[in-house]
């Protein structure tokens, strides 16, 4: 887990935690699992449903310097080492006591200072039918983040994992259906989100 | 609370004030700047007066004609710059033991390469530091100077380290120190024997410095430094010793007090030129070992509204070197325009050692707990507590 950690917990809540992105790491895409495995506890999965970098000091804002990557490399090399990216993440699975996963938010939060990693497409199809997290998603989203444009992330996660063109479509289709239902036949914004799906 | 309507009136008598000032100024400068003509016509016969008549005021040393002024040569590049701060925790009587702490940090930019940069701090609890003892005295009280002047020393040293290991060879390197390299304020302590081993202490890293062949040099913003103007104060005949007749007298009026160095200077400078070096002549310099004496310029950097005037103190062996004092001179220059008028490295050394009040707070918690954890009790006392958090 360590090895292929991209950073670290910094906030932690049963409904959501914030990670900090390791300076070395690329950060995780919008809409994308990542999973923690707290010592001791059975794993974590949640959906990055925030991106975002800025100063690590609150006190201190980035400003535009008007110089071209190089100069601002070489000229002003502490600006890389002030800023830093975070994520946050909607917590949405748990492993069970069995090694089952289970589409409901964890029984703690993680630790501070637990690793966090992308899942695996195999970790990504076992998040799949009848996808109840959708729900949680849906009903109680993050209000700070556009849901809609999350679930489209979210889909083409799942596209994607399944094999996108070889094998992505089925499964596709019965986390459209799911939504479907959850949307209450709210075609229009259903169209809308699977529109920009592929 | 601050009740502003009540300051009203005194605002309006304070802005009078300070248009009188003002004016007075103009005219002091306007002064200042003939004197520095005159001076610097003859300066070493003026350099020589001074030597005799040894005013008790402090009186810049002439080493070259005292109105010269010099641009900026460019900046090396790559050039290696490194730079420390520090910040302190001093001993507090409502607390129970006593200690203090110092946070030193160290910063080292390779400018011109993308190598990558050093900034780190290092904190250091003291609690059985062997000066105190000398004091006779305990901890908690020891003077807030003595805790300054360890941090001050220790700021050096740190900056001897980082130099040293920043160090690439071939490429040149300035290492800046933030304030005055003269240790004036040790005096005062009321114990000589301390005040000599402090000094001793400094002036050795310093010739650490020389011995290593680094060009160091300390950045003073807003200097109230009078020395230059204590030498014009001589010139015109405003101080207790009289200067030598000459035929051409300077005007006598109006007198310079409360007039600094960079008022003078200011006037003189044009944006990124520095002044001629002048010797200081503080007491204590004559208590530090031959070649590490120190010596300073004034520079005038550029910013907004107007920019300012800042002191660069260098010691004797940087201002006897022409290539060093220019690289120190373009690159202080080069530091303030990026750190938008005060020095890049300086700005991110002093981020790097300040103690936040959270951050300070956060220590003394963790302080108390540890020591309950350990059965020696709490720590604080109720004043501190108070103060820290006031009740309705």
């Amino acid at each position: 887990m360590e090895r292929d950690a991209l950073g670290e917990v910094i906030e932690a809540s049963t409904r959501q935690f914030v990670a900090e992105v390791y300076e070395e790491a690329a950060a995780p895409d919008f809409g994308t699992w990542v999973r923690v495995e707290p010592e001791g506890a059975p794993p974590l999965f949640g959906l990055v449903s925030h991106v975002e970098t800025g100063s690590y000091d609150s006190n201190r804002q980035a400003v535009a310097l008007g110089l071209s990557p190089e100069e601002r490399a070489q000229e002003m090399p502490m600006v890389d080492e002030l800023l830093r990216t975070t994520v946050r993440t909607q917590m949405l699975a748990c492993e069970g006591p069995n090694g089952e996963i289970r589409q409901t938010l964890p029984p703690q939060p993680p630790d501070i200072h637990d690793f966090v990693a992308l899942c695996t497409d195999e970790q990504v199809r076992a998040l799949g039918a009848p996808f109840d997290f959708l729900r949680t998603l849906v009903e109680h989203p993050d209000s700070d983040v556009p849901v809609d444009d999350l679930l489209v992330a979210v889909l083409r996660r799942i596209y994607a994992a399944h094999g996108g063109e070889q094998g992505g479509r089925p499964p596709l289709v019965r986390a459209g259906r799911a939504l479907s239902r959850l949307l209450d036949d709210d075609h229009e914004r259903l169209q809308s989100i699977l529109r920009r799906v592929l | 609370m601050l009740d502003l309507r009540q300051l009203r009136d005194q605002l309006t008598i304070f802005e009078e004030e300070q248009s009188e000032r003002q004016d007075r100024r103009s005219a002091q400068q306007k002064r200042a700047r003939t004197l520095l003509r005159h001076c610097h016509e003859q300066w070493q016969a003026m350099q020589d007066a001074v030597t005799s008549a040894q005013p008790r005021r402090l009186v810049a040393k002439m080493r070259e004609p005292p109105a010269g002024t010099r641009a900026a040569p460019e900046r090396p590049s790559p050039v290696t710059v490194v730079a420390t701060d520090g910040s302190q925790i001093y001993p507090d009587r409502h607390m129970e033991p006593p200690f203090f702490l110092l946070n030193v940090s160290q910063v080292a930019f390779q400018y011109g390469t993308t190598e990558e940069a050093l900034l780190e701090a290092t904190p250091s609890l003291h609690f059985r530091e062997p000066l105190a003892a000398r004091f006779d005295a305990p901890l908690d009280t020891i003077p807030t100077e003595l805790v300054s002047a360890l941090r001050d020393e220790l700021e050096l040293s740190k900056l001897l380290e980082a130099a040293t290991t920043a160090r690439v060879p071939e490429r040149p390197l300035v290492a800046l120190a933030d304030g005055t390299l003269i240790r004036w304020m040790i005096r005062g302590m009321d114990n000589a024997i301390l005040e000599d081993e402090l000094i001793a202490r400094y002036t050795e890293c310093l010739e650490r410095f020389r011995d290593e062949g680094l060009a160091l040099a300390s950045y003073v913003s807003l200097p109230a430094s009078t020395e230059v103007v204590n030498l014009l104060r001589f010139v015109g005949g405003d101080l207790d010793v009289a200067p030598p007749s000459s035929p051409n007298e300077p005007p006598d009026a109006p007198r310079l007090d409360g007039l600094l160095d960079r008022h003078v200077l200011a006037t003189v400078l044009g944006p990124g030129e520095r002044s001629a070096v002048f010797g200081s002549a503080s007491h204590i310099q004559g208590e530090y070992p031959t070649g590490t004496d120190i010596a300073f310029f004034y520079l005038k950097v550029p910013g907004p509204s107007g920019g300012e005037l800042g002191r660069v103190e260098v010691p004797r062996w940087v201002a006897d070197a022409p290539a060093l004092l220019d690289r120190v001179h373009a690159t202080v220059l080069r530091e303030c325009r990026k750190g938008e008028g005060y020095p890049l490295a300086l700005s991110e050394a002093h981020e790097r050692a300040v103690v936040r009040a959270s951050e300070r707070d956060a220590f003394f918690r963790l302080m108390e707990r540890r020591l309950r954890e350990a059965g020696l009790g709490p720590t604080g006392s109720r004043k501190r507590r108070s103060k820290q958090r006031p009740r309705i």
